[in-house]
């Protein structure tokens, strides 16, 4: 019997002829226990005899190197180099459609599963979390910032040129597209609708609460930088406004 | 280097074992092996788990019973109409007193899908109410980017829904007045399979409890759960008899492919509707079931079970794909093969997706026209709404001049309308569907009911 004598992940794992230095076992044992011990991870994972069914309705195995079916052996078979080779590229390429997860027949959750391993890339600092998600900072700032994620504002023909150029049909300014809405919450053009001050507020401190932040720290220092200027200066407009309050109650 | 059985191997792969061989098939014969799986995920392939599922709403009745929980209910007062979901269990959808629980995608990019469903409601004489206390349900945001954990989304999804429980207080109405709707697929998809996680983990109810508790969230000092977690295409379903019968425009020419959002009946599967009058009850019946009714044509096609190509963090940073899959596996088989005037969706990604991506299938060498709406957008056009001022078609990349040709509607009359009726917005009059009052009910802004002139 014929054993394989180079693999892909080696290159990243420790390749005997590659100067990239091998990754120590105890790191990869430590990311595969971040995934695992995630309270999901049972519920996402029962078993897989490999059939494939996952892989055969996957919309990103049409375009990408990728196979669900793939993500859940490495994982039913606690394959640690696998894993983390599978954590430099490929888990970015699922498509989140949970079209595989509907199809298991053992009632797995590969799309599931790709979001714990991207969360744990994420924990731990991953050039490839990094690389990827670098044009996501508009999204993350105005997110966590408003409490929305997308706005009229960001959709615009210089950021989307494949959409052609009816990004509107009606010649007209933005703001005045938008004050033409009926529905007054969405007279807005940076956030997607009006969001309440205080609402925005509760949204940070849950970010703050859940560990978010410190995601978002790991991942990129300057974006969360801005943020937390940028919220520091909203909570104390809210604080304002309260002790404005309490003012008019005493009168 | 040889394989066992002598073929030669070209590649490795890792994560299969090292017995593993490629079975090197022609093209045709990989199809042949593998075209029964690509065909459909129905009804019958989704019941063969259905013994191991369990109604977690039974695990919510007896975690209130406990008095871990506080459920808020789909009450009489919110005149709920049963439907069958995929098991065949009982699910209430409230059509009276509803909270919009907004869209940030719908809101952002594609208006007049949000403003067709409040100008229905309009229609109808059901009361609701569209405010400023809500945010993003965050899960756009985390299927992309993976920023963001389990107590993150449960967090938000509680203090969402809290709010919508408390919302008629500031119009002088008890708690649970209001019964919140979601407007996206995705938050729809998220929130339930996040409720699940909380019935199911006390150690989850716990962390997410002390958060709660910091935003003053709780009632009587626990968590708040909903009944269900309703989508406004479940809404838009069971009132399609109702929307029918002011039905002004006659649809029976329109031949109409429907795209069924992947977080809508994919994620939490046992939770979607499926009704045997409706493509044999095998197929979700949301949006068939209003365009039926509206006496449209549905037209099936090969790739009715594909998702739309959206991908969350691809339709950001990675269009390549997403507008590949679009074009290929969507809209040319709507155009090509069910010769279709329109496509109706009822998510905001797919609707994004769909209707954005077909101007660059010009580079392709042949450009596929198709419009794209979401089904609450056809039905208030049926029903005479304003494509312009209601539907805000404007905002819509695809070609619907062709569609409203169709349907006998003088879109370039509407459109200079539309057009007049801006300068009435740049004078400082426009024209709302509810009193703008009544979108901030507290902090900043509130004025109290009472002190309204």
């Amino acid at each position: 019997m014929t054993h394989a004598t180079a693999t892909r992940f080696e290159t990243h794992i420790g390749d005997p002829v590659s100067d990239v230095p091998a990754v120590p076992r105890s790191e990869l044992e430590e990311i595969f226990k971040d995934i695992q011990s995630d309270q999901r991870y049972d519920h996402e994972l029962n078993g897989c005899l490999n059939c494939g069914i996952c892989t055969a309705t996957c919309p990103a195995a049409h375009y990408y190197d990728f196979s669900p079916r793939e993500i859940v052996q490495l994982l039913w078979t606690e394959n640690l180099e696998g894993i983390y080779d599978a954590m430099q590229e490929k888990i970015w390429a699922c498509a989140q459609c949970y079209t595989c997860a509907a199809r298991c027949p053992f009632g797995n959750s590969p799309g599931g599963l790709i979001m714990l391993m991207r969360e744990t890339a994420i924990k731990h600092g991953m050039e490839s979390a990094k690389s990827v998600l670098r044009p996501f900072s508009r999204v993350m700032l105005k997110l966590i910032s408003t409490g929305n994620q997308l706005a009229p504002d960001m959709i615009t023909a210089d950021h989307f040129p494949d959409w052609g150029p009816n990004i509107s049909k009606v010649n007209a300014p933005l703001k005045v597209l938008r004050q033409a809405i009926p529905m007054p919450t969405l007279n807005t053009t940076v956030t997607a609708w009006e969001v309440n001050l205080k609402t925005s507020i509760e949204l940070y401190t849950i970010w703050e609460e859940t560990g978010v932040l410190k995601q978002l720290e790991t991942i990129d220092e300057n974006l969360f930088d801005v943020i937390v200027d940028f919220m520091d200066e909203k909570r104390e407009d809210w604080k304002d406004w309260l002790a404005d309050q309490e003012d008019k109650d005493e009168d | 280097m040889s394989t066992r059985n002598d073929q030669p191997q070209t590649e490795h792969f890792t994560g299969h074992g090292a017995e593993w061989r490629a079975a090197n098939l022609s093209s045709e014969q990989a199809q042949l092996a593998t075209a029964w799986v690509e065909q459909k995920i129905d009804r019958r392939s989704m019941l063969t788990n259905k013994d191991r599922v369990e109604d977690v709403r039974d695990v919510m009745w007896q975690l209130e019973k406990d008095g871990e929980i506080v459920v808020h209910r789909v009450e009489e007062s919110h005149q709920p109409a049963m439907v069958k979901t995929l098991y065949g269990w009982d699910k209430k959808i409230p059509t009276q007193r509803l909270w919009h629980h907004k869209s940030c995608g719908q809101c952002g990019n594609i208006p007049g899908y949000p403003v067709s469903l409040l100008w229905l409601m309009n229609e109808l004489e059901v009361e609701y109410l569209d405010e400023t206390d809500q945010t993003s349900c965050t899960a756009w945001n985390y299927h992309g980017s993976g920023i963001g954990n389990l107590e993150s989304l449960a967090a938000v999804f509680l203090r969402n829904f809290h709010q919508a429980y408390v919302a008629g207080r500031a119009e002088g109405q008890p708690n649970g007045y209001y019964y919140p709707l979601v407007h996206c697929g995705t938050s729809f998809g998220n929130y339930k399979e996040v409720r699940q996680y909380l019935l199911h983990s006390a150690k989850l109810r716990e962390r997410v409890k002390q958060i709660l508790g910091k935003l003053g969230r709780l009632v009587d000092g626990k968590l708040l759960i909903p009944e269900e977690v309703v989508h406004y295409s479940e809404w838009l379903h069971v009132m399609r008899d109702r929307i029918a019968a002011r039905q002004e425009v006659d649809c029976s020419s329109v031949r109409a492919t429907i795209h069924p959002a992947c977080h809508v009946y994919k994620m939490v599967p046992e939770d979607a509707i499926y009704d045997d009058a409706i493509l044999g009850g095998n197929r979700l019946a949301v949006s068939t079931g209003i365009m039926q009714a509206l006496g449209t044509q549905v037209i099936d096609y090969s790739t009715w079970y594909d998702c739309c190509g959206f991908g969350f963090r691809h339709i950001i940073s990675e269009r390549e794909f997403t507008r590949s899959f679009a074009i290929d596996r969507k809209i040319r088989v709507a155009v090509e093969e069910a010769h279709a005037d329109v496509m109706i969706g009822h998510d905001t990604g797919c609707i994004t997706t769909l209707d954005k991506n077909q101007w660059i299938s010009k580079a392709g060498g042949k450009a596929l026209e198709l419009p794209v709406m979401a089904d609450c957008q056809f039905a208030a056009l049926a029903c005479g709404a304003h494509p312009f001022k209601i539907v805000q078609l404007h905002w819509h990349a695809s070609a619907t001049e062709g569609l409203m040709d169709k349907l006998g509607i003088d879109w370039r009359a509407k459109k200079a309308e539309f057009e007049a009726y801006l300068e009435q917005v740049k004078a400082g009059k426009p024209e709302h569907l509810y009193d703008p009052r009544r979108m901030i009910t507290s902090g900043p802004g509130y004025v109290r009911i009472e002190r309204r002139p």
